[in-house]
Parts: C-alpha cells; sequence; structure tokens
C-alpha cells in the first residue's frame, strides 16, 4: 500500500512478473517445507491458503510487533547517507507521460432490494443459485 | 485478584493514546527531534512494558529483572556514561527525559534504573580504564545491577560522618562497617561503596567497588516499605570484608566529591522520576474528573477541579523547567550547577508529591484503593522528598549559595 497513491498493487505486480504465488494482507507466516501457509486479512475475516516456495507476501499490520527503537539506533540514523537519485536516472522524467493507463471507471452496482424466503430450506437453494455458497 | 491488574492497563491505554495530549502539559515541547525520539521510545516502552505490571510488582515486591534488561537493550542501562564501554552517550538533559517518561510506567522501577545509571557513571568518570572495562560493559547491558552506598545508621544527613573503615593492609582495604537502606542491595552485584581511608571528615572518605561474593560482605533484612517495592532494600554489611586496592574509584580522599557529584545527576534524575509520576497522575485525574458524575453532570464541570487541576498542571511544567534547567546546567558544566540540582530536586519531588496526592484526592474513595495507579505513585514518589539529600539538604545548600556563595 503505496503511500502516495494507495494502490496496493507492488506485491501483486511483483507476484504476477515473476509468476510466483502471491499471499498479500499477511496477519500470520509459517513456513513448511518448500512451502509457506500464510493467513490474510481479508474483508470477510480470515483466509489461510499454503503456498509453493517461492512466493510473495504482503505484510498486514498485524503480522509482527514493531521493535523499539534503540537510542544509539535513533542517534545513528541521523549520520546514515541519504541518497538522492534524481527520477530521470530511474527511467521516468516527473511530468512525462503517464504509465498508468485508465481503462475505465465504473460504479459500484446500485444495491438492489432484498428477498424475504419462506424458509431456511429456500434461503440456502437461494444462496447455491447465486453462487454465494 | 483481577481488579488490579484491570486498572493498571487502563493507565497504560491513558498513556498510549493520550501522550500529554493537552498542549500545556506536553512534554515534548522545546525538545529537538532525536529528544523526542528517545522521549517515544521511553514512553512507549514505559506504556507496554511497565504500566501493566507496576501494581503487581509493587504488591509481590517483584524486582522485574527481565524488564529492566530489555530497557537496557534499548541504551537505558548506561545512558550517560560513554558509548566506548557500552552506555549511549546522551545529555543529562536527554537522561532527564527518558526516566521523566519512563517514569509514567512505574516510578519504583524507574528509580532503581536511575540510581544503577548513577553508579555506572561514577565507575566510568572516576574510574581508570582498567576499571572502566571491567565494571561498564555489563552493568550498562544489566547484565549485572548496581548499588550506590552512602547512608549509614548512624550518618543520613550527615554524610561526611560515616564510620564504614577501610584499613590498608598491602593490596588491600579491610571494611568494616555497615550501610543502610541502599536500594538494590542484597540482589544486586556491584556496590560502590563511600569508606573511611582516612581522618575524620569528608577528606577522609574514599570509594571503593565491590562485589557481591567477596567474602565478609553480607546484607540485613529485606526492609518492608510504603512505596519503591519494586526494588529491595537492605542494609549492607562489612565484617572484615577484603576489597583489592585496584577497587579504589580515583584517589584516597576523594570518595567524598565523587559521592557528591553522582548525587547532583541523581538529583535531577530522582526528580525527573517525580516529574512522570506527575503527569501520569494528572492525566488519570483529567480522565476520573470527565468520566465521575456527581450532582447530576460530570466532576469536571465543577469550577473548584478545574481550578484545581489548573493548578496541578501549572506546577508540573515549572518543576519541569526546573529540572530541564538544571540538567542543562549541569551537562554544560556550569559554576552554579550542583545548587541549581539541589533547588530542582527540591522543588519538583515536592510539588510533584503534591499534585500526585492531588489526583489522588481528586479521585474520591476510589483514589484510595490499590486498583487504581494513582495511589501508587502518590506512595512511590513519597520518598523521592527524603534520599539523594533530604529536601532540607537541599535548603542548606541553596542557602549557603545565597549567604556565603
Amino acid at each position: 500500500q503505496a503511500i502516495d497513491d494507495d494502490c496496493n498493487q507492488t506485491g501483486q505486480l511483483l507476484a504476477a512478473m515473476l509468476d510466483w504465488p502471491q499471499g498479500t494482507f499477511a496477519s500470520r507466516v509459517q513456513l513448511e517445507d518448500g512451502a509457506v501457509r500464510v493467513e490474510r486479512e481479508v474483508d470477510g475475516g480470515l483466509e489461510t491458503l499454503r503456498l509453493r516456495l517461492p512466493a510473495v507476501l504482503t505484510a498486514d499490520l498485524r503480522l509482527n510487533e514493531p521493535r523499539y527503537a534503540t537510542l544509539p539506533n535513533i542517534m545513528k540514523a541521523k549520520k546514515k547517507p541519504l541518497e538522492v537519485i534524481p527520477a530521470a536516472e530511474l527511467g521516468g522524467a516527473p511530468g512525462g507521460p503517464p504509465r498508468l493507463k485508465v481503462l475505465q471507471v465504473q460504479e459500484p452496482p446500485a444495491r438492489a432490494g432484498g428477498e424475504k424466503v419462506e424458509n431456511v430450506a429456500a434461503l440456502v437453494e437461494k444462496l447455491r443459485q447465486s453462487g454465494r455458497v | 485478584a483481577m481488579a488490579w491488574r484491570a486498572a493498571p492497563r487502563a493507565a497504560a491505554r491513558l498513556l498510549l493514546g493520550r501522550r500529554g495530549i493537552a498542549s500545556c502539559l506536553d512534554p515534548s515541547t522545546g525538545l529537538t527531534e532525536d529528544q523526542k525520539e528517545f522521549q517515544k521510545v521511553a514512553l512507549d516502552f514505559a506504556a507496554k512494558e511497565m504500566a501493566p505490571y507496576m501494581a503487581e510488582w509493587d504488591e509481590k515486591e517483584i524486582f522485574p529483572v527481565e524488564t529492566m534488561r530489555k530497557a537496557a537493550q534499548l541504551g537505558f542501562g548506561g545512558i550517560y556514561v560513554k558509548p566506548d564501554v557500552g552506555g549511549s552517550g546522551l545529555s543529562r538533559l536527554d537522561t532527564s527525559i527518558i526516566f521523566e517518561a519512563l517514569s509514567t510506567g512505574c516510578a519504583s522501577t524507574t528509580a532503581y534504573m536511575s540510581i544503577h545509571n548513577m553508579c555506572v557513571w561514577m565507575i566510568d568518570t572516576f574510574g581508570n580504564e582498567e576499571q572502566r572495562r571491567r565494571f561498564c560493559p555489563s552493568l550498562c547491558s544489566m547484565e549485572k545491577f548496581a548499588s550506590y552506598c552512602l547512608t549509614e545508621p548512624g550518618s543520613g544527613s550527615d554524610a561526611a560522618s560515616l564510620l564504614t573503615s577501610a584499613q590498608r593492609k598491602g593490596d588491600t582495604y579491610v571494611l568494616n562497617g555497615s550501610k543502610a537502606f541502599i536500594s538494590g542491595g542484597g540482589d544486586t552485584d556491584v556496590y560502590v561503596v563511600m569508606c573511611r581511608t582516612g581522618g575524620p571528615g569528608p577528606k577522609g572518605i574514599s570509594c571503593l567497588v565491590l562485589e557481591k561474593g567477596m567474602p565478609g560482605l553480607s546484607f540485613g533484612k529485606k526492609e518492608k516499605k510504603v512505596g519503591w517495592n519494586s526494588q529491595p532494600t537492605r542494609a549492607v554489611i562489612f565484617e572484615d570484608c577484603i576489597v583489592p586496592v585496584g577497587n579504589r574509584l580515583g584517589a584516597e580522599g576523594q570518595g567524598f566529591s565523587i559521592a557528591m557529584q553522582g548525587l547532583n545527576g541523581g538529583r535531577i534524575n530522582i526528580a525527573s522520576c517525580s516529574l512522570g509520576a506527575a503527569h501520569a497522575s494528572v492525566l488519570l485525574a483529567q480522565e476520573h474528573l470527565t468520566v465521575r458524575k456527581q450532582f447530576g453532570e460530570p466532576l469536571a464541570n465543577n469550577q473548584y477541579l478545574q481550578f484545581r487541576l489548573a493548578e496541578m498542571a501549572t506546577r508540573l511544567v515549572a518543576a519541569r523547567l526546573m529540572v530541564r534547567n538544571a540538567a542543562r546546567a549541569l551537562q554544560d558544566g556550569r559554576e552554579d550547577a550542583a545548587v541549581l540540582c539541589s533547588m530542582a530536586k527540591l522543588f519538583a519531588t515536592d510539588e510533584c508529591f503534591g499534585i500526585c496526592n492531588q489526583a489522588l484526592q481528586m479521585h474520591g474513595g476510589y483514589g484510595y484503593l490499590k486498583d487504581y495507579a494513582v495511589q501508587q505513585f502518590v506512595r512511590d514518589i513519597r520518598v523521592h522528598q527524603i534520599l539523594e539529600g533530604t529536601n532540607e539538604v537541599m535548603r542548606m545548600i541553596v542557602a549557603r549559595n545565597l549567604l556565603q556563595g
């Protein structure tokens, strides 16, 4: 989730370019033999995936507890070199042609009315028909 | 038994989410970017690693060795000790800011840590190269802990009249006597002991570093105290205790000066601990005033209480400025540093105790329950008006400066 455009795409793009499996929004990671078990934070709760290695993972804030900065490190931080790289050297001049093309913008579907059903069996049938179960 | 665990966690949440929220109380104003970073680490550490446990440490009299070692890993074991022996090499003002922040999590534990820091600094500053390398690294990491031994049963305020004798015998000193009220005594590893090698008075006093396990070194019973229960306090007893001459810091006769110079910094640190406790207490009182209702409205609507809170905040800021001013004077090596340290210790410890006590009062009956953190801050910082030089001795120092200096 880049801090400039919030696009949430870097890890996903990388996985696609490398043709590696991806486990994004990881809140728990367990290494197994040749694979990794990833618990992902998704809208509906948690999803667990098992990915063959190598894989691309992106971290959710729940993955780890940040360390405390130590006093010596705080002082060293000031002295660390801050390398400035002009954008031109990275192959993209600011103000140049955009590298993202907008294909389509659409609103989410308007919220339709609900439907009352007779009993639980009918409910389950409806859910099956609409592909939600 | 669950109740006393709940309240300190509430206090911890309070500290994390509402760090000096009122701009008048914000302890980070006027600080450099670096100092704000140090303060932030210390406040985070206090809120997460100390505040949730301070009640338990107090009730069960636990000396939180592992927590202090975690703090030492962040550099809090030798804050103003030189880096070449494991210290963080920070200034007295940086140190004050850090102890003030840590104290919001547990004043008693932070106060012990400040005593430990003072001892390491004394060895760092007055020890020779061999002594610095022998003692400081393991103290900075808090692999070992230190105690400061000056007070005796017969000499508190009149420290220079101490009687513990150290007779020179070849390559050793033989110590006889005892020290009283030693913070950490019995549990700590390294003892910085002021003892008499020469004639009476301050000039006959030297400073020796002892280690637990030396033959002839033993300890009294653990004292039962009103506060400071997360650090053990015991008498330290010397019976023909043999100490190598190589353990003497500085020259014979320099011990009293070393002790007093240690205390200048120690006074700022203790005062800083009082500041942190008072800050935490003001936040607790502020929270309580908004939540508690009587006569149909929150206590905070009551002008008397509003004014009282304002006075508490004003005194806290005044005390903080006194302490930080003294810290700057000490680190700059100014002539007036010692007397400013005394003034700051006097003012801050007195004012902050009053603030914590007021905060307790504002809690009403709840303030008297151990489920609520405010009473522990009151109990813990009460002793700051007494040790590292009583506030009466602080007045002596200031008066002497005014009338003779």
